[in-house]
Order: structure tokens, then sequence, then C-alpha cells
């Protein structure tokens, strides 16, 4: 009887232990243990709204997908050793993915791949590197977006005519891709000459004295194509200053207040945009997926979107074109 | 343990219902808090378009075609100007309040508005659908106002038609803007669970808001529009694989359309760990039920054991127990009794020992009784006979010889005796035995002096020979000779009378010891009595046992335990 009592006990005490840790056991598997992500843009300067809707997207997904988001960033785009550093930190830090939006093409290679060295998984957004370490590339298809850009130009544009191509920087592969696509189209029309493709070097300033020049220089110049949002603003300011609104075909890329008022007034004919907070919101999905070993496309196109006075007010548009950043 | 389970399973269900039409009744108390948020919003602009429409200088400035001086015409400007400024004065959630007569006037609540050169108001959703509702307040969708200079905010509008007090005449339009960004404030932290979220569409099922609008416009999610602008109040639940959802929709009265989602899974994960808890719950209820009938059994179970053990012990006859008494109310009285019981039976049988003393000791006294008259009898038989005999020397040796054997065993009151006055006492009896009988008898005593010192009950010897004589040696042919002796075993002695007289046959023999056999002419009454006192006395070891040859003689043994 003692002894049956005693084994009594012992069972019951093994079966309120196994309970015990059975139950802490589950509650930490039902936690869902979250993903963590450290994501790097460009910058995370609150006047560049490009940005801001970027981590728009990225705040909702992380919300769905469950994920623990950390977002940093350079005080400016161009401050590539920064962003170096800021890899590095991030590094030590040890997420489970790293979502980047690289600065330059080619400088980011090497930390992008310490990155990967370090088994901590890699999602491209936006902006991508000459390598492929990544797992996932969440960007727009720039080559497409130079497509529509030059369609629209073509459209706009009868009989013989020079165009030219204002880029922002020689390196960035965004704008690589846009001219390439550009060229695509209009190389079908031996009727319009592409008088060359300028670099502004990182300034609307400049951009703004290119497109004078280009305009004095080739006056039967009809149109510009700036690659994106500062050289496009910039050309449009040539145009009102020369008094050749109507005369010249301004199509751009991206969107600011600028550029909707250049739109507004007519100076402007197109933009392309981009969906930055597709962007934002697919890095995270396809950052989580990545981490949770799904098999994700290498390539992931967020689309963009041509924009022209006549749609810009549609239902659809008007969020892309005029984001409501919750500030 | 049975009701553990059922009352889990129980508990379970009902939490699951409770779950259920908790979220159920939660979601639907929110997206009315929502409308009822939004409805004071709207109510505010609707109050100042009354306010607007009824005005005597908004009517005045826009139905006169002409003015007298382009003064009249400022001051009128300037007077609704500040109307329409005080009201906006008091409304931060107010972008602005604006008047677009027909004739082309243009009055705003903000001065320094500048009127957008690019657009053409008139093409306009919020005046279109004004114009078309003939008076009556139109609410827009949330959408970008660019109609001022230099400013693209997102706002919801609510435009209407101005008409003259006597119906006639269409004056113009009044549109007033609320800032957007108060309403997606207020919805954006608005979260039902874990992924679930709230939006409003509009009567013709745009999005006024939508947490995710870009990824709905882009395919990347799909909203079940279409069903929430057939239900008008109510929930459903989208089925759409995996992804689940229940819709809780709302109706405003201006035609909004207020929605609520939570994912289905997102509840039954709840109940999942409903269960769990549950079952957890139950596990240790179990465990805890163990342990409390570990712990009943050592307090029930425990004493009654013991007791047990107290009434095994008193089964085998010991009664000296005292049983401790437990705390436990129950056994208390229990154990109570028993210790009663057991003292009682100890007490009973304490007084039964002593009656059987009491009676054992009277009937060896009437044993002891019965002898002496027998004898008694006899020997004064030849006594008187020798008298009539004139042998008058052996009367007196006999009736001495008599008196000696009184002495020895009435005199002194005791049981036990000396072997030595036991042989004297069997020595003065053969003596008038001897006399009686003359040569027909003849007797041998040899008793060693260690055996002599030993005690034994009286009138042991006594009957036996007696018996001896009368049985054995009287009816003898010839000289007869009894003799007495002794052995010594250990712890025992034995004492032994022989005869070498007649001798019994085996029924005699048998019939000798036997207390319920009939006796011839009193034959064995004598010798049964000694058995029967040596073994009350003694114990059933002890006794006597015959030897018999038929014309041969007889032995008996009588043995009997050393005592001092």
């Amino acid at each position: 009887m003692q002894v049956i009592r005693k084994w009594l006990t012992i069972v019951g005490v093994l079966l309120l232990i196994a309970v015990v840790v059975f139950a802490y056991g589950y509650n930490e598997l039902s936690m869902k243990k979250k993903t963590d992500v450290i994501v790097i843009l460009k910058t995370i300067d609150p006047s560049v709204e490009f940005w801001q809707v970027l981590i728009d997207g990225v705040h909702e997904a992380a919300q769905e997908f469950n994920a623990n988001v950390q977002i940093w960033g350079t005080e400016k785009e161009t401050d590539v050793d920064e962003q170096i550093s800021l890899v590095e930190n991030a590094i030590e830090k040890r997420p489970d993915v790293i979502v980047l939006a690289a600065t330059d093409y080619q400088r980011l290679v090497p930390i992008s791949e310490k990155i990967k060295k370090s088994g901590i998984k890699l999602v491209i957004v936006d902006s991508g590197i000459k390598s492929d370490a990544a797992d996932s590339v969440v960007a727009t298809d720039n080559v497409n977006a130079g497509r529509e850009a030059g369609e629209a130009m073509k459209d706009l544009i009868k009989g013989t005519a020079q165009i030219a191509i204002i880029s922002y920087v020689k390196d960035a592969a965004s704008h690589i891709d846009r001219e390439k696509g550009i060229r695509e189209v209009i190389e079908n029309y031996p009727e319009i000459e592409v008088l060359g493709t300028y670099n502004s070097e990182g300034s609307e300033q400049n951009a703004y004295l290119l497109a004078k020049e280009i305009l004095q220089v080739h006056p039967d110049t009809l149109g510009i194509i700036g690659l994106n949002e500062p050289t496009t603003v910039g050309a449009g300011r040539a145009i009102q200053e020369l008094e050749l609104k109507g005369k010249v075909q301004l199509i751009g890329f991206d969107s600011s207040f600028n550029e909707i008022k250049l739109l507004d007034e007519g100076i402007m004919k197109a933009t392309v945009i981009q969906k930055p907070f597709q962007m934002g919101y697919l890095s995270i999905k396809t950052a989580v997926e990545v981490v949770k070993g799904k098999r994700v496309s290498k390539l992931i196109d967020t689309g963009s979107l041509l924009i022209t006075k006549e749609n810009m007010y549609v239902e659809e548009n008007q969020k892309l074109l005029f984001p409501f950043v919750e500030n | 343990m049975m009701t553990i389970i059922i009352m889990s399973v129980t508990f379970y269900y009902l939490a699951k219902d409770a779950v259920k039409s908790t979220a159920q009744t939660y979601t639907t108390e929110l997206v009315k808090q929502v409308n009822n948020n939004i409805k004071s919003y709207i109510n505010g602009m609707k109050y100042m378009s009354n306010v607007v429409a009824g005005n005597y200088a908004v009517q005045a400035y826009l139905s006169s075609n002409r003015f007298n001086s382009l003064k009249e015409e400022k001051d009128y400007k300037e007077t609704i100007s500040d109307m329409l400024g005080a009201m906006l004065a008091s409304r931060t959630d107010i972008r602005s309040a604006n008047i677009f007569g027909y004739g082309g006037q243009f009055v705003s609540g903000r001065k320094e508005l500048e009127l957008n050169p690019y657009v053409d108001i008139t093409s306009m959703d919020w005046y279109t659908n004004a114009q078309k509702s003939s008076g009556r307040s139109v609410i827009s969708s949330s959408h970008v106002q660019p109609i001022f200079k230099d400013q693209y905010p997102w706002v919801v509008s609510l435009s209407r038609e101005l008409v003259s007090k006597d119906g006639t005449k269409k004056l113009g339009i009044f549109l007033v803007d609320l800032n957007f960004s108060v309403m997606n404030d207020m919805f954006k932290d608005i979260r039902l669970g874990q992924r679930g979220y709230l939006f409003i569409i509009d009567s013709e099922g745009r999005i006024v808001y939508h947490p995710q609008q870009q990824l709905v416009y882009s395919n990347l999610k799909s909203e079940m529009i279409d069903k929430v602008l057939e239900v008008k109040n109510g929930t459903f639940i989208s089925d759409q694989g995996s992804d689940r959802r229940m819709y809780t929709v709302q109706e405003s009265e201006f035609g909004w359309k207020i929605v609520g989602v939570s994912y289905v899974d997102e509840l039954v994960d709840n109940q999942s760990e409903v269960l769990l808890s549950i079952v957890l719950l139950g596990a240790v209820c179990i465990i805890i039920a163990i342990f409390i009938s570990l712990f009943l059994s050592k307090r029930v179970s425990q004493p009654i054991k013991r007791l047990q053990g107290y009434m095994k012990e008193v089964e085998k006859g010991n009664f000296d127990i005292h049983v401790p008494v437990p705390q436990t109310v129950e056994l208390y009285m229990l154990a109570r009794a028993f210790n009663m019981m057991v003292g009682k039976i100890k007490e009973l049988m304490t007084q039964t020992v002593l009656d059987q003393e009491l009676k054992r000791k009277s009937e060896i006294s009437a044993l002891q009784a019965q002898i002496n008259p027998h004898f008694l009898y006899n020997t004064l038989d030849s006594i008187v006979w020798m008298a009539e005999s004139n042998k008058s020397r052996e009367v007196v040796l006999m009736t001495s010889a008599l008196a000696k054997l009184f002495r020895s065993s009435i005199s002194k009151g005791e049981e036990l005796v000396a072997i030595r006055t036991e042989i004297e006492h069997i020595t003065n009896y053969l003596m008038i035995q001897k006399m009686r009988y003359k040569n027909k008898l003849d007797y041998q005593i040899e008793i060693s002096e260690l055996v002599l010192e030993y005690r034994m009950i009286k009138l042991i010897l006594q009957p036996l020979v007696e018996n001896a004589i009368y049985h054995g040696v009287k009816m003898k042919q010839g000289p007869g000779l009894i003799r007495i002796s002794s052995e010594e075993k250990d712890k025992d002695i034995i004492l032994i009378v022989e005869d070498n007289g007649n001798g019994m046959d085996e029924g005699k023999l048998k019939s000798l010891l036997n207390p319920t056999a009939v006796t011839e002419g009193g034959r064995g009454v004598g010798v049964r009595n000694v058995q029967e006192r040596i073994k009350l006395y003694y114990g059933s070891q002890y006794g006597l046992t015959y030897h018999s040859i038929l014309g041969v003689g007889t032995t008996v043994y009588i043995r009997i335990p050393k005592s001092r």
C-alpha cells in the first residue's frame, strides 16, 4: 500500500510537470515566432514621398505577415558609405532577413555577399545590385517602364522629331534599364532621332541647365524624357521658362508635387509612376516567404503606370499619384 | 474525473460559441461606433450647408445680376466669406467651405485660397452630382481636391446646389471639404484581431477608405465589394479557401457602407487556444483530484486500515489495545466505539476467566469432597469388621492411621502438597488396607528423595491405589502386590502405580478414562476425578495413562510437572 501510494505520487508529480512543460512549449509554439526583418532604404528622409509610401507598404505587410520590422536608412540617397555601414550593423543584429534598396549598383555588392555568407536572407527592393546574391528582387521592371514612356512619346509627336533623354546618375540600374526601354521603342521609328542621353550628375539644377541648353542648341527638339523626378522637374522648368509649352513634349518618371503641377499645367504630358506601396508590401511578403523556405521568384515586378492629365484624377490613380502619407 | 471531462467539453463548446458571438458583437459595435463618428463629421458639414443655403447674404449675392457698385459686391463677398470663415474657425477637420455661383462668383471661407487655373471646376464629380441632386446634399467618396492652386489634399466633399428662396432659380454650388486625414487617422488604428481591418465604400462601390487600397487596385488583394453592396446590414462569411473572412456591414444614412473584416481562421486560432487551455485546465483538475483523493485516503482510509490492523490484533487475542483516536469526525466515532468494544470484551473475558477459576475451584473441592466419604465408608466398615472380631490392636492401629490420613488431607487447606506428604498419606492408606486384606495385599513404595521434595495436587495417588486394590488385587487368586515408584523426565515427574492384579481388557480400559461412559458399581469415578483434576490444574498435556494386560496386572502413569 505504501509503495503504491509512493508511485502514485511520483506519477502525479511527473504528470503535472509534463503538463506544465507541454503548456509552456505549446504557448511558445503558438506565439508563432515573428520573422525579424531589417529594412534598409536609400533614405528615410520624411520629405521624400516615394520612400514614405514604400514604408507604409512595409508596415501594412508586417502586420499581415507577422513580421518584426525595423526600418533604417540614410539621411541622403547619395550617402553610399553610410548605407554600407548600416548594412554592417544590420548583419551584427542577426535578423532573419535583410531587405535592401541599394544606393549603388556596384559598391553594395561586397556587403551583400557578406549578408549571404552570414546566413541571413537578402531581398532587394527597388534598386538592385550587380550580383545575384539576393534571394529575390522586388522592383519595377524598369525596361518595361521605359517602354511605356517611349510609347507615350511616340504617340505625342508626329513626323520627324528629335528627342533628348536626361539621366540623373550614371550608374543607377534603374536609369540604365529605363533608357534601354525607351530606346527599344524609339528604334522602331526611324523618323525619331534620339539626340542622346545627358547626365545631370545628380542635380535638378543641372537637369534644368542641360534642358535649356538642349532646347537652345537644337530648336527642333520636340521631346524630352526625364528619367526620374528631379530631371523631369528641371526640364519642366526649362520648358516653362522658354515658353515652349505645347511645342516641346515632356515625359517624366515618378510623381511629386512639382510633377503633378507640371501635369496639371500641361507642361508635362505624362509620367510613368512606380508603385512604392506595392514594393514595400511585396518586399516584406517575399522576405517572410524566403525565411519560411517557400519558393519565390527571383524577380518580382511591382508594375508601373502611365499617368496623363486625363487619367490623373481617376479613382485608382489618385491613390498612386497623390499618396496619402500618414505622418 | 468524468465530471471534469464533461465539464471541460461543455465549457469548450460554450466558449467556442461565446468567442464567435463576442467577435461578431464586438465587430458590429465597433462598426456602429465608426459609423456614428463619421456621421458626426457629415452632420457637421450638413449643418453648415443648411446655414449657407438659407443665408440671406448668400441668396442676395448670388441672385442679383448687377450690383449698384463694386463696393457693394465686395461687401457682400466679404460678409459671406467672414461667415464661412467663422464656421471654419471652430472646425479643424474642415479644410475649406466655398460657394461657386453660376454667374462665375467664387467665395471661400479661406481668403488666401486661389483657384487652380488648369482645373475645370464644372467637370468635377462633386459639382455635377450636386447639380443632379437638386438641392440635396451630396457626399463624395474620398478624393484628391485639385481645385485650389498648389494644393492637392485628400478630402471628403459635401456639395449642394443653392436654390433661391422661392425655388425658381438655381444660384450655384456650395462645397465643403472635410480633411480626409481626420477619418484616416481614426480608421487606421482600428484592427480586428491580428489581421482584420475596416474599410468603407460609397454607394457605387468606390473605396472611401481601405488600408490596403493600392493592393486592391492592383489586384494583389480582392475584396468582396459586390457582396457588400448587396447586403444592407449584417454579417456574412466569404469563402475564399484558406483565407475565410467575416464581413460585418453597416450602412450609413448617406450611402456609405462601413465594413469590418475579420479573419475566420484567427477566430479558429482563438478557439484552439481555448480548447488547449481547457484541456490543460482539465488535466490540472484531474491531477489536483488525484492529490486530493490521496490526501483523503491518507486521512480517511489510512485510519481505517490501521483500525483493521488493530482488529486483526484483537482477533489474535490481544485485547491490550487502545486505538489512537484520529481527528476526523467520522473516524473519531468509529475508533472510540472500537475502543469501547475492545474494553468491554476485555472486561467480559476477565470476568469469564474469573468465573472459570471459581468454577474449577469449586469442582476440585467437590471432587475432594467426593473421595473422602467413599473411603471413610470402606475404612469404617473395616474397623467395624475388626472390632467385631475383637482385634482391638488392629482397630487402634487402623484408627490412628485413619486419623493421620485425615489430618494430612484436611488440616491443610492448600491444594498443593509436597509429594512427601502425599506419599505419607498413601502409606497410611495402604497400611489401613493391608490390615484389611492381610496377606492378600502387599505393597512397595520406592520414591527417590529428590522427587519427594516437589509438590503436587493432593489426593491423586489414593484413588488410584484404591482402584488397584478393589479392581485388581482383590479379584486375584493369591497374594497381590502394589508398587508405587517414580521417574524423572526433564520438566516432568511420572509417578507409577502398578499392581499384579486381574488387569483389564481393552473395553474396560477405554471406558475407564472416558468421562461419559457409564460405570458399573461406581468404578472409575475416582480415576476420572483424578484425571480431570490434573488436566484442570496443570493443563491437557498432563494426566493419567493406563497399561493393562488381562491376568497380569495394570500400570498407571501419572504425569505431572515439576513444581516446588
